[in-house]
């Protein structure tokens, strides 16, 4: 890197201006004017807030937007898109003012007006920033936020602005989508016009020094789950591949930085050349987590399939995590519910009066399954009705502008309701455990296995064992890995028919977010041996402990079930130790791994670079390592930021050497 | 021959650093030799094994009191395997037939298409020849089989081996009969017998080399090898520095390591040497 870049760098690193910080916080409540609506408070909090910053500018600053103050307003309950940025990197926010000005007749006046409203204070906080800035980013702002950019300097400018004034007011999860896609018309015409790869990868490594500097300030269950996740690659209607010279020019500033954002995604094919494969696993062997994979030929037809047209559907990006969203387009809330299927598995044994035989245990499955669903479905519905109007989160979402309305009115093109699905590897081997005591060796009754779990397995153990021993999911075992198919079949006939109260439909994925902890504390004992309260594998895994064949069979188990049809999103993850990466040879089989596992039909994949004894000496020595970075579940963050118990989920994961 | 029993220690899939391709290797249980660097003791002697991993271990004394009641004595036995709460403990030798190995190897031939396969590593693979050469079979003509070897065997067995395999990673470890002797144990005219047969025989293979700080990478040593390998114009061979970690299984297996060597003495890694003779030498 640079001397420019290393000198930001080690600023960051060094973490000191985080105490500078403006601790005060307003609510939204505190905003309190007789006959207001929520959407005139959001707005008067949103100005209240925006007009209080200080500027914060560091030496050499070329891209601005920092952060003073600590907390925003609060948590804002909506989030988890992916901005339009390709229209006000089109347009410009005055585009985007005047559109406004001229449709307010046509929609929601009110709306217009407060959208307004909070786009005249961005331009105000800009004037500010100007006076302050120095030369090249004053030269910027004379252009952006304004006008459309016209280079990709203007265009980096442009994206912070639109980030920094969005987390401002606690919107979380403001992801960074199709970024080597929106901003590649730009770093081509700087291209072409002599700027060379070099400058525009410092510039590169500018920007995403400043997505780090305020992370400690973004809200998030742990810190560093802040949703500034990145798509790069994939593949248009055409078949043309959109990995380019600056979706490199990404990677290799990554690399160099290795800070925890952004956190690349990176969308593959069975097209992919092998070559790729192999320049992305460097990334993998730095340990960062990244990237996680994206497999184009299953999330489009998968998404496609859902309802979304074929030309948003090649656009996919990921939200916050890995949950398949369209950028621009869509208020899909990807995490809207969850199915715990180790619940449900639960409940049927606790229903059943056991002389319904296995067949009738299954039926039992999906029943409640079924009420699962709708619980979740009630649930998320009864959630959409207190979802809150806020004018400026609206203005990226093309619909809001065009259509003249807030977001919370639900007019955009997309809005549907994803569900995680948790535990389902605990659930299958449950599933599996129960088939071959209870109902083919016969050493025991559903009525014991059924008193064991209520006693958490207290004078059960040895039925327990007897209970833990039997084939587990991960080893391309199909005794077991058929309940998995079992298991998303159900879960997802029963939600695939159904509407929300928006009109939007229901999807349903395979990832946990922090359900694996979370829901498993609420869990009680499972029929695989697992005590109560217990964690369930990350997202799309092997049980924590469960004996494994290899990573391979792994692979096997979990691609067997036809991935297109849970594309909300969950990626299988697996960690390979470090050791592997050391060469040439295992780096090279590292890719082909990966690229097997696409071509088996997965549909996204996590594969993280471990050394345990280093985790374990961090967790027992956190100020030596406060910059080693681990990926958690759709995010990586600093490992010894993170609350124990998702320090000792990751050290207790499997890891094949 | 399929119903030839053979003794394994383990079945490991993804093994990066054991031919080309993505490849599952099969462990042999057993070695005649005793090379004082070995890696994996458990692989070593022929006989069953108890063996508990020490990381993670609560010292809750489940294992030795389960031991001590049936035996009297605190060395674990097989049943402990049952008895730890973290699942460190497990037995290291399993009897099976070839047919299962195949049927534990195959399952994941979908991997295997571009050239990766099966290896039969160990121990020493050759010193259950018979069974080397059924699992052999049953894997012919479906996948890649490699056979990962010091060529440590009746030089006869040997031949019938090479007939069956596919690509060979054949250790030179020491040309010096009499230090072969001291540091392995072995008699290093029958590695080399084995060799010319290979040659011979116009088998695939790759020459290894490990590389042991005053043992194996002496200039006088590494000089032999040079020669052999000018002789029969191999022109490409792999080396594996000495790995630091390689003393880390024997607690496991209830032994204490005691190399005969500097184990914290740098490496020479004869990249130079080799290329000056025209030899590529790949470091693994």
């Amino acid at each position: 890197m640079t001397e420019r870049v290393k000198k930001q760098y080690d600023e960051l690193k060094k973490r000191e201006y985080r105490n500078a910080r403006n601790k005060e916080r307003i609510l939204v409540d505190d905003v309190r004017f007789d006959g207001m609506s929520r959407s005139d408070k959001e707005t008067e909090l949103f100005c209240k807030i925006i007009r209080s910053e200080d500027i914060v500018l560091r030496e050499g600053d070329r891209i601005g937007f920092h952060r003073h103050r600590q907390k925003g307003g609060q948590w804002f309950p909506s989030g988890n898109i992916v901005p339009n940025y390709e229209r006000y990197l089109r347009e410009g926010f005055g585009g985007v003012y005047e559109s406004l000005k001229r449709n307010m007749h046509k929609g929601d006046e009110a709306f217009a007006k407060n959208a307004m409203r909070c786009i005249e204070e961005v331009f105000a906080y800009c004037e500010r920033l100007k006076e302050k800035a120095g030369k090249e980013l004053r030269a910027a702002l004379e252009v952006v936020p304004y006008h459309a950019p016209r280079t990709y300097h203007q265009a980096l400018v442009m994206m912070k602005c639109i980030i920094y004034t969005l987390r401002l007011v606690e919107i979380p999860h403001v992801t960074l989508g199709r970024f080597d896609h929106y901003m590649r018309p730009f770093y081509e015409s700087d291209r072409a016009r002599g700027v060379s790869r070099e400058e525009l990868l410092e510039l590169t490594e500018e920007f995403f020094i400043s997505l780090n500097y305020d992370t400690d300030a973004y809200v998030g269950v742990q810190q560093g789950d802040n949703g500034q996740s990145m798509v790069l690659g994939g593949y248009d209607a055409e078949g043309n591949d959109c990995f380019s010279e600056l979706s490199e020019v990404v990677m290799d500033a990554s690399m160099e930085l290795c800070l925890i954002d952004p956190k690349i995604n990176l969308r593959v094919s069975k097209k992919t050349p092998l070559e790729r494969f192999r320049y992305a696993t460097e990334m993998t062997k730095l340990g960062l987590g990244f990237p996680q994979y994206c497999n184009d030929d299953i999330i489009v037809p998968g998404l496609i399939r859902l309802g979304y047209d074929v030309e948003d559907a090649y656009n996919y990006a990921a939200a916050a995590c890995w949950e398949n969203i369209i950028p621009g387009r869509s208020f899909d809330i990807p995490n809207f519910g969850n199915v715990v299927f180790p619940k449900c598995v639960n409940k049927a044994i606790e229903k059943s009066n056991g002389d319904e035989g296995f067949a009738g245990l299954l039926g039992l499955v999906i029943s409640c399954l079924e009420e699962n669903v709708d619980a979740a479905i009630g649930w998320a519905n009864s959630k959409i009705e207190t979802i809150v109007p806020h004018p400026y989160f609206s203005l990226f979402i093309d619909d809001c502008i065009d259509l003249v309305c807030d977001y919370s009115e639900g007019k955009m093109k997309y809005f549907n309701i994803g569900f995680h699905g948790v535990g389902i590897s605990t659930a299958a081997d449950s599933l599996a455990a129960i088939k071959k005591t209870v109902y083919e060796d016969k050493i025991c009754t559903l009525s014991d296995v059924k008193k064991a779990l209520d006693a958490n397995f207290e004078g059960y153990e040895d039925l327990r064992k007897k209970l833990a021993s039997c084939p587990k999911m991960g080893n391309n075992d199909d005794y077991v890995d058929g309940f998995l198919s079992f298991l998303l079949d159900n879960a997802e006939k029963s939600l695939c028919d159904k509407k929300n109260i928006r009109g939007g439909f229901f999807r349903l994925g395979t990832g946990s977010a922090q359900g694996y902890i979370l829901k498993a504390k609420e869990c009680g004992a499972s029929a695989d041996g697992r005590f109560s309260g217990e964690p369930f594998a990350c997202s799309f895994s092997p049980a924590i402990g469960a004996r494994i064949a290899g990573p391979l069979s792994v692979i096997k188990s979990f691609t067997k079930f036809d991935l297109k049809r849970v594309v909300n999103g969950g990626p299988l993850t697996m960690e390979i130790h470090e050791n592997t990466f050391r060469n040439e040879d295992g780096m090279m089989k590292v890719a082909m791994l990966v690229k097997s596992y696409i071509e088996m039909g997965g549909h996204q994949l996590q594969l993280n670079s471990v050394n345990r004894e280093r985790l374990i000496e961090a967790q027992k020595n956190p100020e030596e390592h406060r910059n080693l970075i681990v990926r958690v579940w759709g995010w990586s963050g600093y490992f010894t930021e993170l609350d124990v118990e998702y320090q000792n989920h990751i050290i207790s994961r499997t890891v094949f050497d | 021959m399929t119903d030839v029993i053979g003794r394994i220690f383990s079945i490991e899939e993804f093994t990066v650093f054991d031919g080309p391709g993505i490849r599952t290797s099969v462990f042999f249980k057993g070695c005649p030799l005793r090379c004082s660097w070995c890696h994996s003791p458990e692989g070593q002697c022929y006989e069953k094994q108890v063996l508990k991993s020490p990381n993670g271990c609560i010292s809750c004394g489940a294992c030795t009191s389960l031991a001590k009641e049936k035996t009297g004595r605190e060395e674990l036995i097989g049943e402990c395997v049952e008895v730890c709460p973290r699942k460190l403990i497990r037995v290291a030798g399993e009897d099976v037939t070839a047919d299962k190995v195949y049927h534990r190897v195959i399952k994941n031939k979908d991997f295997f298409s571009c050239g990766g396969g099966v290896t039969f590593s160990g121990g020493e693979p050759l010193m259950q020849a018979d069974f080397l050469i059924a699992c052999l079979e049953k894997f012919g003509g479906e996948v890649s089989r490699c056979v990962q070897t010091s060529g440590y065997c009746d030089n006869e067995k040997f031949r019938q081996v090479v007939e069956k395999t596919d690509l060979f990673l054949y250790d030179i470890k020491i040309v010096n009969s009499k230090k072969m002797k001291r540091y392995t144990g072995g008699e290093s005219h029958i590695v080399l017998e084995n060799l010319e047969a290979l040659v011979g025989m116009k088998k695939d293979f790759i020459v290894r080399i490990p590389l042991i700080p005053g043992v194996t990478d002496t200039e006088e040593n590494i000089d032999d090898i040079i020669s052999l390998l000018k002789k029969y114009d191999i022109k490409y061979a792999e080396a594996m520095p000495y790995n630091r970690m390689a003393g880390a299984k024997y607690s496991l297996a209830g032994r204490k390591f005691m190399p005969e060597y500097d184990h914290f003495a740098p490496v020479n890694i004869p990249s130079k040497k080799f290329a000056q003779n025209n030899i590529e030498l790949k470091i693994l």
